[in-house]
């Protein structure tokens, strides 16, 4: 197969000697020169030779050229901030292209290809690795593939804005609303101008006084009605959009692969769903109908100064945009300090939380001076943050004020001059235009800084649509194979996989596992035993390779009901801030009292928790911080118990526990493994010796697969733990 | 239990103890095939040693570790100061480290553009211009004491800021907005 690849420059691809375009069956870009500067080089692979091209300023130049069948082998070299792709000639590495931390996933893919071309297999295809806007070329999120340079503020907007589309009919009732208020708060200003021209100053029509007075206080009750109805419908309206988008991105996540979850610490999460919908929510609830019921006061007020005189109008339109940016200025400057000092005292916040948080370690080592001299230096910093930051606002609002302010000081000058002159303006009208004035400069303050709101709860909004966008999660397609029984039987067939593509945890293996049989898992700590449970588990799906359950991939089962069948003890016994009734039940949560206490009983569980002082209605604290990890190991294997799963899996389930608990546990689970598959990982071998049989990794691979006699024969690894377990134990014995 | 053992007196094969190099009875060279070696007091060769740096970011000029290149990596030793090497040697070694350490210092900010909390910028880093995409600065940033800053753009790269006060001022301002 030819894969052709169009992102060749021409240059590069003229530079190549004696290679017709047509032979061309991969080529890649990299962004490394040799001498470790950014630059642009590429490796392409023509018939059966490998080149490598550096670029520079669109001048091509071949670096090395080298013939497939002198090549061994093709290796990557994980280097700090990125990576060497190599090819072995005569058993010795040579250099072809660096490239950093942007490239590694990609390499991985080309070092595949390489590799299979060298085999004379066909060139697998790669998948897609490098995350750009087609239209910008700007880098996008993790597996979204929406780009925030390309989306215009509008269409955002309208996203954010179609969540309250259901809500369509109270979106109506709101600017009806706004539009009512604001007409009815235009009204007091006019009623002073009739007031004061054709009452007060003639001291004439008495009866009127009465009617201005009732419209005065008629239109302002109606307007603050009206106000307080928009305010109680925007909100509701706010916060139930927000609410919606909560629900949606809390449902997503809840469906996230794992690795989504590798790729993104909790934090940023939690401060997605509690910040950002925050912010949004504070947009769409206060932000948006602010803005707008403020745009048509703005508009209305406008008109009505026009029509008192135009002239003055105009004379004091014409500065207010230059007030507007003024004020911008020096509320961006406010703002930058304010930031700078909410920063601080997110940081502020965290160090003390760790602190606190871990504060039986800073007793332990007696750290406490440190601590206090480390939080000193902190809270001083934290106090000049915040007094630059309330110094600058203490500086600018009064100047932003004053320039407010002189708007009116030219009304009243030439206003003045305008009804001294008897020149198109009366005492009334002076007064009313003074009025709208006041009324003008508030919001178009507020305006000038809506862009920065808005600007806002877009990046918050932004930040919700990447995980909303992104296509990393476990897909739930309906129509997969439900199964309603499993026999059981295991297998996994070259299963490669790494947490990073460019470094495979696992490399072909390959295993089968009889149902109701137990096998053991065997190796080095850190060598991919807890990986095979996560695959068998489908926290993760191998890269390449398949493992099936009873003949079929399980990729092509319904998730939900494949893990029903699963009973598992994690080796980290990971707790819910519940009781250890709710522990236990986590898995099955309609399961009687009964069945939660056969459960615990056959964990040797039952014992500790009936001691406690509220029982089985004991909380177990926040990551069940309240029970010893022997303790916590114990709830986990009565909950993976009480789930009566067809596979059980324990990954290192009792390595937490005393060797007189661990017998107890080992009898209790030797009854229950009966009729299950069940997958063991231990350290101490005397906890395999049920296992029917054992897989023994080492460096990702198999290195021995077989019966407890024919691995103890056969002078392998598993041998040579087995001796040293002997002598260790023997040891134990003695001492003990 | 040590005691009665003895000390082992820097025995190569000790991994429980540090050995200290002396870096005249260090060499490294490559032979005519270009591999790589090193020597360690006539007693100890190793063929295609990795140097690492101990402190990568914040001492990557003193202390450095001479290992093995299985991916056990066998540790051979500590130079105190791998600059006191022969020239050959220090070259050599010089040249592993800049292949070794992808590391780029940023001596000025050629622009930055905010989209929505996404930042694409410029940065005129000691190995060349570079576009970088930082995505949620706050979380992508690490605090090397007090001026000294780590950015992660999206795609993994890493850029230090070894003097924020010290970039001028335009660079500073457009740090400060996303930051
Ligand atoms: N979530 C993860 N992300 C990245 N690397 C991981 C992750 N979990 C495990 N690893 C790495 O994968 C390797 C195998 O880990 P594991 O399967 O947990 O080993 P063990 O045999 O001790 O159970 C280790 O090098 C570990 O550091
Ligand atoms: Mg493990």
């Amino acid at each position: 197969m030819v894969v052709e690849d169009d992102s060749l420059p021409k240059s590069v691809r003229d530079a190549l000697p004696g290679v017709a375009s047509s032979s061309i069956r991969l080529s890649a870009e990299a962004d490394l020169a040799t001498d470790g500067r950014f630059g642009e080089r590429w490796v392409v692979l023509a018939d059966d030779r490998v080149l490598t091209v550096a670029s520079e300023d669109g001048e091509a130049r071949v670096q090395r050229d080298l013939a497939l069948t002198d090549i061994d082998e093709f290796k990557l070299e994980s280097l700090v901030g990125g990576g060497v792709l190599q090819a072995v000639v005569d058993g010795r590495e040579v250099d072809l292209i660096s490239y950093t931390n942007a490239l590694s996933k990609r390499f991985a893919d080309v070092r595949t290809q390489l590799e299979a071309a060298l085999k004379d297999k066909p060139i697998p295809e790669a998948p897609d690795r490098i995350f750009r806007c087609p239209k910008c070329g700007m880098v996008l999120g993790e597996r979204t593939r929406v780009c925030v340079r390309c989306v215009r503020r509008g269409a955002m907007l309208r996203r954010l804005l179609s969540y309250a589309r259901p809500y369509r009919a109270g979106l109506a009732l709101v600017s009806v609303l706004m539009i009512a208020a604001a007409a009815f708060g235009l009204v007091p200003p006019w009623l002073t101008k009739i007031l004061v021209d054709d009452v007060l100053i003639p001291k004439a029509n008495p009866h009127l006084l009465g009617w201005l007075v009732f419209g005065l206080l008629a239109s302002s009750v109606l307007s603050t009605v009206l106000a307080i109805w928009r305010g109680r419908v925007a909100a509701w309206l706010g916060g139930r959009t927000s609410l919606d988008i909560r629900a949606e991105l809390y449902d997503r996540l809840q469906w996230m692969s794992l690795r989504y979850f590798d790729h993104h610490p909790t934090g940023t999460l939690v401060s997605r769903l509690t910040q950002d919908s925050g912010g949004v929510q504070d947009f769409l609830a206060f932000g948006l109908p602010w803005v707008a019921s403020n745009l048509i006061i703005v508009f209305g007020v406008a008109g009505a100064i026009f029509a008192l005189n135009w002239k003055l109008a105009l004379l004091v339109l014409v500065p207010a945009p230059l007030v507007a940016l003024l004020t911008r200025s020096l509320i961006r400057r406010v703002r930058l300090a304010f930031h700078k000092f909410w920063y601080g005292w997110s940081r502020f916040h965290t160090i003390v939380n760790d602190a606190l948080g871990r504060v039986k370690i800073v007793k332990a080592f007696t750290r406490e001076l440190d601590e206090i001299e480390r939080f000193r230096f902190r809270n001083m910093e934290l106090f000049g943050a915040s007094v630059q930051a309330e110094q600058t606002f203490a500086t600018f609002f009064p100047i932003i004020g004053f320039a407010v302010m002189s708007g009116s000081l030219l009304v009243w000058y030439f206003g003045g001059r305008l009804v001294i002159g008897d020149a198109g303006l009366s005492v009334g009208g002076l007064m009313a235009f003074l009025a709208y004035l006041a009324m003008l400069y508030g919001p178009l303050h507020g305006l000038a800084q809506s862009a920065q709101w808005m600007s806002r709860a877009m990046t918050a909004a932004e930040r919700i649509f990447e995980v909303l966008d992104s296509e990393d999660y476990v897909e739930r397609a309906p129509g997969k194979t439900v199964p309603e029984e499993l026999r059981g039987e295991v297998e996994f067939q070259k299963v490669t996989f790494g947490y990073e593509k460019s470094q495979p945890v696992l490399k072909e293996v390959s295993f089968e596992a009889e149902a109701d049989r137990m096998v053991g898992l065997v190796g080095k700590s850190g060598v991919g035993k807890t990986t095979v449970i996560n695959l068998l588990c489908r926290f993760y799906d191998p890269d390449e390779g398949q493992v099936l359950v009873d003949g079929v991939d399980i990729r092509d089962l319904d998730l939900g009901a494949y893990r029903g069948h699963i009973g598992a003890v994690l080796q980290e016994p990971l707790m819910f801030s519940a009781t250890i009734a709710e522990n236990i039940a986590y898995g099955r949560p309609d399961a009687t009292t009964e069945d939660i206490i056969a459960a615990a009983k056959a964990a040797n569980a039952h014992n500790f928790i009936i001691k406690k002082p509220d029982g089985y209605d004991e909380q177990v604290g926040e990551r069940g911080d309240k029970l010893s990890s022997g303790e916590k190991q114990r709830v986990s294997i009565a909950r993976a118990i009480l789930r009566d799963p067809k596979i059980l899996i324990l990954d290192e389930a009792t390595a937490n526990v005393d060797l007189e608990t661990e017998e107890l546990i080992q009898e209790a689970l030797a009854r229950l493994i009966e009729g299950r598959t069940t997958f063991t990982i231990a350290h101490r071998l005397s906890t395999l010796r049920n296992a029917h049989k054992l897989l023994v990794l080492e460096e990702g691979k198999v290195a021995e697969f077989g019966t407890h006699e024919e691995l103890a024969k056969s002078k392998g690894v598993y041998s040579r733990l087995l001796n040293i377990f002997r002598k260790t134990s023997r040891v134990r014995a003695v001492d003990g | 239990m040590a005691r009665q053992n003895g000390p082992a007196s820097g025995a190569p094969d000790d991994q429980t103890r540090t050995r200290y190099l002396d870096p005249d009875e260090v060499r490294v060279f490559r032979d005519e095939d270009g591999r790589l070696f090193a020597t360690v007091a006539e007693e100890l060769t190793v063929l295609r040693p990795r140097f690492l740096r101990v402190h990568p970011l914040t001492d990557p000029d003193r202390y450095l570790a001479i290992v093995g290149p299985d991916p056990e990596g066998k540790d051979f030793g500590l130079l105190r100061n791998w600059r006191r090497l022969d020239r050959e040697s220090r070259d050599i070694v010089n040249g592993e480290l800049n292949r070794r350490y992808l590391h780029p210092v940023v001596k000025r900010i050629m622009s930055l553009r905010d989209y929505f909390g996404v930042a694409v910028c410029v940065f005129d880093t000691d190995r060349g211009l570079r576009e970088a995409t930082l995505r949620d600065v706050r979380d992508n940033v690490i605090y090397l004491g007090q001026s000294r800053i780590l950015l992660t753009d999206a795609e993994g790269n890493r850029y230090d800021i070894r003097d924020v006060g010290a970039l001028d001022a335009a660079s500073k301002a457009m740090l400060a907005e996303v930051l």
